[in-house]
Order: structure tokens, then C-alpha cells, then sequence
């Protein structure tokens, strides 16, 4: 199996706090790659890395066989330009209509001629369910719909690969199976590598070919569903029953945090 | 004419233009497409052949290119067919419903 991404060895720190802690990692080419973990694990500061908005500490991330981790900004904007990312808010520019925001990034990085862009936005937002809503403003729509146009600008410029933060975070159930079907597609049709951070299980077994999971900045797992649903690690376990975490330190430990010691 | 990965050639088979197209159609090379599609659209052919056995991959700039310039030659009644689709530019096709809207043929025969 070809991978599209190949991260080896990434550390990263907050400060002086260690956030990753040498993950190494391989996304399969063509596939859904899940990256999973609780709140704080480290997977949303992997994201981050993993499109070139954050420099680790060490290590290497290598997309498509060029290693992004010490690459300038020039080089990374060519390596962006085949990356697609729908955002957890969607970060859409709210001074722009749905069509502007979609046509945005063809307008900036191609040659295309206006008329060219104008039948590809609305071919995006009618891939996405969203036709005929090129002049709305993003305040206009609902947060599923906000979620459809951040994908319709995020598949503007064809990319190969695709990254989710959170695609269900704040969307009703039905919603968000319905953003899950979208990703489903994109894969299928368009062959495309699709990387989602979430947490959402119903999202996870509905979705990944491939999963990561990261605990406390480690990846704790890599492997298919199958072999994580068989996994008898505690951290793992925990997580697929929905267990709260027990507390880890001593009434005096307690105290010391508190106390400011 | 060359552009990026993809080249041009326009040629004339029993009296019908034929615009047969190599490599790639993406976002670098469509402007170049769109620049030789819609030449031969200002000369209203009453028929205009695409033929695309020698593409490797069309992206939704190539596919806007070919709306754009049926768009074109529906004003007057002029006829887009495409002729030679590799298997996964039918499929991308079809998945936009466009198998429908776009006259496709096998060869250059069936299509005139």
C-alpha cells in the first residue's frame, strides 16, 4: 500500500510542555485515515503539523515523498495547493458570499478565467447539497450548512489530499451522517486521501479504512478497525466504552496542584 | 500547443473539426483548453469532435471547460461530442450526471 503521508519520529512542544511525543505514522494513499483520541491528546496539534501550520520540534512529515517539516514558506504553499482542509468552524470569510468564498482560492492561486470558476463553484456546492446557494452569506446557514460550504472551498482546487478537523462537532446526528455519506463519496469517486480528526465513534466505524489513535501526545494505535475493536489496551477500551478517566493522583498530589506548590 | 502537461492538436476528419487532446487537464493546463476550445467554438462548426483517448486525468477545471463550451455551441445549435473516454474519465463524468448532457461515442465513426 502507497502512503500519501509518512510521519516519522514528530515531537512538538507548547513551551516546555511536550505535546507530541515521537509519533511515527503512515496515511494510505486513497483511503479514509481516522485519527482519534480524547480532548487533549495532541491530535488537533497533529493536524496542524500535518499541513505545514505548525513546525515540530523533530522529526520528519513527508507528503507525497517531500519532507515539509524544515520547508519554506514558497515551497509549502505548492505543497498546500494539493491539500484541501475543512476547518471545525468551517472558517469561512463571513464579508463573502458562499460562491466568493468557493471561488476564492482559484481566483488567488490559478488562471483560470472567471466564467471557467463560476460553473466549477457551482459544481462544488451542488456536490456538496448546495446548489443554488452561491449568493447566501455564510450567516445565513444553518452549521451543516456552514459545514457543506467549508467543504465545497475546500475541494475547489482538486486536491489529493483531504483533511477534516471534527466534521460532526456541533451538527445533530442526522447531519453529521449525512456529512459522513459526503466523505464516503469523495473517497470513492474522486479517489482522494481523506485525513479526519474526531472523536465521534458513530463517525469513526461508519468511515475509516485506517485508524490512529493518539493518548497523552503517543500514538497508542495504528492499524484497522477490525484490530481496534479487538484491542484489549486499557487507554483503548476506555475510550470505545466511554469510560470516565480515573483520577491519577493522591489526595496530596491534589493538594499540591491547588495550592500552587 | 503545449501547455504544462498537455498538448493540443486540431485536426479536420472528413470535414468535421476534431480537437484531440494529450495528458493532463487540471487547473494549469484547462486555461490553455479553454483558449483553442473556445476558437473553434467562434467559428460555429455545426459539429465539434473531442476526442480524449490520450488524457490521463481531467480534474472539475477540464470538466467546467467542456459545460463552458457545450454552453457555447448550444446558442446556435452546434453539436459537442466526445469520442475515445478512458475508463475513469467516463466513470468522473457519469458521477456528475454529465454522461447525460455531453454526446459520448466510442470512436470517431459512431460520433459523425
Amino acid at each position: 500500500m502507497e502512503n500519501a503521508i509518512e510521519v516519522r519520529n514528530l515531537r512538538t512542544h507548547y513551551g516546555n510542555i511536550e505535546i507530541l511525543k515521537g509519533i511515527s505514522l503512515n496515511v494510505p494513499k486513497g483511503l479514509i485515515t481516522a485519527i482519534l483520541g480524547g480532548s487533549g491528546c495532541g491530535k488537533s496539534t497533529l493536524l496542524k503539523h500535518l499541513i505545514g501550520l505548525l513546525k515540530p520540534t523533530e522529526g520528519n512529515i513527508i507528503i507525497n515523498g517531500r519532507d515539509i517539516a524544515g520547508m519554506n514558506e514558497r515551497d509549502m504553499d505548492e505543497v498546500r495547493k494539493k491539500i484541501g482542509v475543512l476547518f471545525q468552524g468551517a472558517a469561512l470569510l463571513n464579508s463573502m458570499t458562499v460562491g466568493d468564498n468557493v471561488a476564492l482560492p482559484l481566483r488567488e492561486h490559478t488562471r483560470l478565467e472567471g466564467s471557467t470558476i463560476q460553473i466549477m463553484v457551482r459544481m462544488k456546492l451542488d456536490l456538496v447539497g448546495l446548489s443554488g446557494f452561491d449568493k447566501f452569506y455564510p450567516s445565513q446557514l444553518s452549521g451543516g450548512m456552514k459545514k457543506r460550504a467549508g467543504l465545497a472551498r475546500a475541494l475547489a482546487m482538486d486536491p489529493e489530499i483531504l483533511f477534516f478537523d471534527e466534521p460532526s462537532a456541533g451538527l445533530d446526528p442526522i447531519t453529521a451522517a449525512g456529512i459522513d455519506e459526503l466523505i464516503l463519496r469523495l473517497k470513492d469517486i474522486f479517489r482522494i486521501t481523506i485525513i479526519v480528526v474526531t472523536h465521534e465513534l458513530a463517525s469513526l466505524f461508519r468511515i475509516a479504512d485506517h485508524v490512529i489513535m493518539l493518548d497523552r501526545g503517543e500514538k497508542v494505535f495504528e492499524g484497522e478497525l477490525d484490530e481496534l475493536r479487538a484491542s484489549d489496551n486499557p487507554r483503548i477500551r476506555c475510550f470505545l466504552e466511554r469510560q470516565a478517566e480515573e483520577r491519577e493522583y493522591t489526595p496530596e498530589d491534589y493538594f499540591r496542584i491547588i495550592a500552587g506548590d | 500547443m503545449k501547455t504544462d502537461a498537455m498538448e493540443i492538436e486540431v485536426l479536420s476528419y472528413r470535414g468535421i473539426d476534431v480537437l484531440k487532446v494529450y495528458g493532463d487537464i487540471d487547473l494549469y493546463s484547462s486555461p490553455g483548453l479553454r483558449k483553442n476550445l473556445i476558437s473553434i467554438i467562434c467559428k460555429k462548426p455545426g459539429t465539434l469532435l473531442v476526442d480524449l483517448s490520450n488524457v490521463s486525468y481531467i480534474d472539475s477545471s477540464g470538466i467546467a471547460t467542456f459545460v463552458e463550451g457545450l454552453k457555447n455551441m448550444m446558442c446556435y445549435g452546434g453539436r459537442l461530442k466526445f469520442i475515445g473516454l478512458p475508463d475513469r474519465i467516463r466513470e468522473i463524468f457519469s458521477f456528475s450526471r454529465l454522461d447525460k448532457v455531453f454526446e459520448i461515442y466510442d470512436g470517431i465513426d459512431q460520433a459523425i
